[in-house]
């Protein structure tokens, strides 16, 4: 799911980072950061280096972040989906929330076992002349190989915490987590396969026709070694502008432990 | 499909075993969800459109820069001529197309060639416009540690630069004011030609001038081969640029490679211009002393003509100046005779007809353009005294205060009194008059001016004001160069076509120099006269072949 509302994600965000929030009305969030988040954020690792040598605690910054066009004005920065800001943060997030291992919390008296998942959410890029993207994401139980899709949207319903609960055990994995990575893997190569390349199609002869078009401009004049360096490069330019490719990139993902019968 | 590549993440999987094994940190739930949301917002799900819109909220940008953008990105995949006539805003397209490409991923490293006076606008207009970390090249940097370096095409193609950036494969190459490698011959040309490029912009305001080998040459730095090999443009075209009105196939081609935008094609003009020329009379007082500065012998007439022309826009600022070469050494008793004449002088005359003019219109908001300082600040002073608010504006302002003034303007102030166009970024379309306090000898630099408050948004029709004192080296600027040849209302689009054609970097430069060449005004009037025929002549040439040509 993309974000809808910018405001709530960013409260979620740092309160998950142990900030406490200062203020939130209006789209206008003020939030005290801790010195783990100043220096993520910040951008002043001279004044902690120096605070630090220095033997003291450190002062951590506040920082007020608007969420509401109408309010440009006031004192903060606005942040949009465009802004530094934002993709800073988002950076923070992509490069730090890669991979994780989680139980389905549960408030139970009874032993229940929890069976191992692995998840996956995989980015594809399709790139031609022009490129898009898709995301798929993908769970796979790993004692039976049930596989299934938009697996986001299902554990988004469901609680889930960094440690097994009480009466808790967890199932060992029968499938190994790379053969399981492999298994989704496929399956992505079958629905890609299954996609129209049209794209890819028109890329090509673009490609053809323009290299067609560049060997005539050099009126094969294979006796200057000159020009066919010239040549050289400037076919290998078209290749890389056009060359039809698609790219896996997993945004991240992880071993999920969850009573039997929660993923539909 | 066979032909396609792919490539598959193959570290993942190892990291997150490793993870298991060791037993590392793990993401709760809310920050791994978080990433998820992040990666799922800055995708691009489809392959057409401008996710850079979504990106730049901050920014209006006009219809025909969103489809210049598109139409580079979905039809001429990347690589282009960008021609709009000066004015329409090319730095944006080509701000757009590269933060476009930027978003999806396909550029990461780019070069930005500019004329060297513009290595700091550029760097500006990319961070703050539109977000993109570019850098101006400064002494000692490695080229392959930036990712987006702005600099000039002469430092880039000397010695050790040179080598360094042919080493690096680029993503994206953009080169301003490509009209300079119109000539396959030169230096610049065979550096850009060896460049390694995926996309690339080339842009220039005056693509069609002189001869048609020249289209050929820039867009063989784009798509060689496009308009054949050069043997057989030669033999099929010839060097003659006539042949281009009656070759439609040509024309066709052309277009697939270069995107020109006209005053005429864009909706600019929805509101209409008024221009009213005012003419004010000095006083005799004035006059006189204006007569007297005339006589004077100078050394080099051209510090006359500066003074005459400063003179017409108010005491202060030819005070200041006479001041300045009072104090230098062995400088002649006139200056400070003619310093302590003004001192006597009464109001300017075009100041009071100023504050007459406001007053005439109460309540509506008015710009001032003056040439001068000195000026802005008497206006001001002077407003003050009549009971008129005025705020003032200059290029030098830092943003903050820019946009303080714009504000003040908007909300408090009648009046706004500005030293120069203020650059891009001051858009002032809630005013509606404006004031030429004194004439630029650039009619672009007006043109920028009008810009300010005729551009996209604004609903009225305005009202443009041009201030000349009659007798005066204004009078022969106003009569000559602008009512002449119509400037205003249509010769101003086609005159950088014109004066590229003519081989004139600089009207005003050109002027200044008719004037301080010239040992009488009459003189000076007829080689003006001169001048205007000519663009008059050449205009009217243009507009014929812009029916012909034009798309």
């Amino acid at each position: 799911m993309a974000i809808e509302n910018l405001n709530q994600f960013l409260e979620h965000y740092f309160t998950a980072h142990d900030c406490s929030l200062i203020q939130n009305e209006d789209g206008i969030l003020t939030v005290q950061l801790t010195e783990e988040m100043d220096r993520a954020l910040m951008n002043r690792p001279f004044y902690w280096h120096y605070i630090k040598k220095m033997g003291n605690k450190g002062d951590p910054m506040q920082l007020t972040l608007i969420t509401n066009p109408d309010k440009q004005e006031e004192k903060g920065e606005w942040i949009h989906f465009g802004s530094p800001r934002l993709h800073q943060i988002f950076s923070h997030l992509t490069n730090n929330e890669k991979y994780t291992k989680l139980f389905q919390q549960l408030d139970t008296t009874v032993k229940t076992a929890l069976y191992p998942w692995l998840v996956v959410n995989m980015k594809i890029s399709y790139i031609g002349k022009q490129k898009k993207d898709e995301i798929i994401s993908i769970g796979l139980q790993l004692v039976n190989g049930m596989m299934k899709f938009a697996m986001m949207d299902q554990l988004k319903e469901i609680p889930l915490q960094l440690a097994a609960a009480d009466y808790c055990f967890t199932i060992s994995p029968l499938i190994k987590v790379k053969s399981g990575f492999l298994r989704i893997e496929s399956v992505i190569d079958q629905h890609v396969a299954k996609q129209a390349n049209d794209w890819a199609e028109e890329s090509i002869k673009t490609l053809q026709e323009e290299s067609n078009m560049l060997k005539a401009f050099y009126n094969d004049r294979t006796d200057d070694e000159e020009l066919v360096k010239q040549m050289e490069k400037e076919l290998q330019e078209i290749k890389n502008r056009y060359q039809p490719t698609i790219s896996y990139k997993v945004i991240n993902g992880g071993i999920f432990y969850l009573v039997d019968g929660t993923i539909k | 499909m066979n032909d396609i590549q792919l490539q598959k993440d193959t570290t993942f999987i190892d990291h997150l075993q490793e993870s298991l094994d060791k037993e590392n940190r793990y993401s709760p739930w809310d920050l791994f969800n978080m990433a998820y949301e992040a990666e799922t917002t800055m995708m691009a799900p489809s392959f057409n459109g401008l996710r850079a819109l979504d990106y730049l909220p901050h920014v209006n940008f006009l219809p025909h820069q969103v489809t210049c953008a598109e139409q580079v990105v979905e039809e001429m995949n990347g690589r282009a001529i960008l021609a709009d006539e000066v004015g329409l805003g090319k730095t944006i397209e080509a701000g757009l197309i590269l933060k476009e490409y930027m978003i999806r991923g396909l550029v990461k490293k780019a070069l930005i060639l500019v004329p060297a006076s513009l290595v700091n606008q550029w760097e500006k207009e990319l961070n703050s416009k539109f977000y993109i970390p570019a850098i101006a090249h400064r002494r000692n940097y490695a080229w392959e540690q930036c990712d987006i370096l702005i600099s000039s095409i002469d430092t880039a193609k000397r010695s050790p630069h040179r080598e360094q950036i042919l080493e690096i494969d680029y993503d994206f190459i953009l080169i301003d004011e490509a009209h300079k490698l119109k000539n396959h011959k030169t230096k610049n040309y065979e550096f850009v030609r060896s460049l390694t490029k995926k996309y690339c912009l080339l842009l220039t305001a005056t693509p069609v001038q002189n001869r048609l080998v020249e289209i050929f040459n820039l867009v063989s730095i784009l798509k060689p081969g496009h308009l054949g090999n050069y043997e057989s443009f030669l033999e099929q075209y010839g060097k003659d640029r006539n042949q281009i009105k009656q070759d439609a196939y040509l024309k066709q081609l052309v277009q697939k490679v270069m995107i020109r935008n006209t005053r005429d094609s864009t909706d600019l003009s929805n509101a209409k211009r008024h221009i009213e020329t005012i003419w004010i009379d000095f006083t005799d007082a004035e006059l006189d002393f204006y007569q007297k500065l005339d006589s004077v012998l100078f050394a080099a007439s051209f510090t006359k003509l500066t003074l005459l022309r400063e003179i017409c826009s108010s005491r202060e600022a030819c005070y200041l100046s006479l001041k300045k070469m009072a104090d230098s050494e062995n400088a002649s008793e006139v200056f400070l005779q003619l310093a302590e004449k003004i001192e006597q002088l009464p109001h300017h005359a075009k100041a009071k007809k100023v504050v007459e003019l406001i007053q005439q219109n109460p309540g509506e908001k008015v710009i001032i353009f003056t040439e001068y300082r000195a000026t802005q600040l008497y206006l001001q002073w002077y407003l003050q005294q009549s009971n008129i608010t005025s705020v003032p504006f200059r290029g030098g302002f830092k943003r903050g205060k820019k946009d303080w003034m714009r504000q003040l303007f908007r909300d408090h102030a009648q009046v706004l009194i500005a030293t120069e166009a203020g650059g891009e970024g001051i858009n002032l379309q809630f005013c509606n008059y404006m004031i030429n306090y004194d004439l630029p000898w650039n009619p672009m630099r007006l043109e920028q001016r009008i810009g300010r408050i005729h551009r996209y948004g604004q609903e009225k029709d305005v009202h443009i004001y041009n201030f000349a004192v009659r007798g005066t080296v204004e009078e022969h600027i106003m009569t000559l160069l602008y009512e002449k040849i119509n400037l205003f209302e249509t010769v101003i689009g086609h005159l950088d076509t014109i004066l590229a054609d003519l081989n004139i970097t600089d009207l005003e430069d050109e002027i200044k120099s008719i004037f301080s060449e010239s040992t009488s005004t009459g003189e000076a009037k007829i080689k003006l006269d001169n001048l205007t025929s000519i663009i008059q002549y050449k205009h009217d040439d243009a507009v014929s072949e812009e029916q012909q040509y034009g798309n």
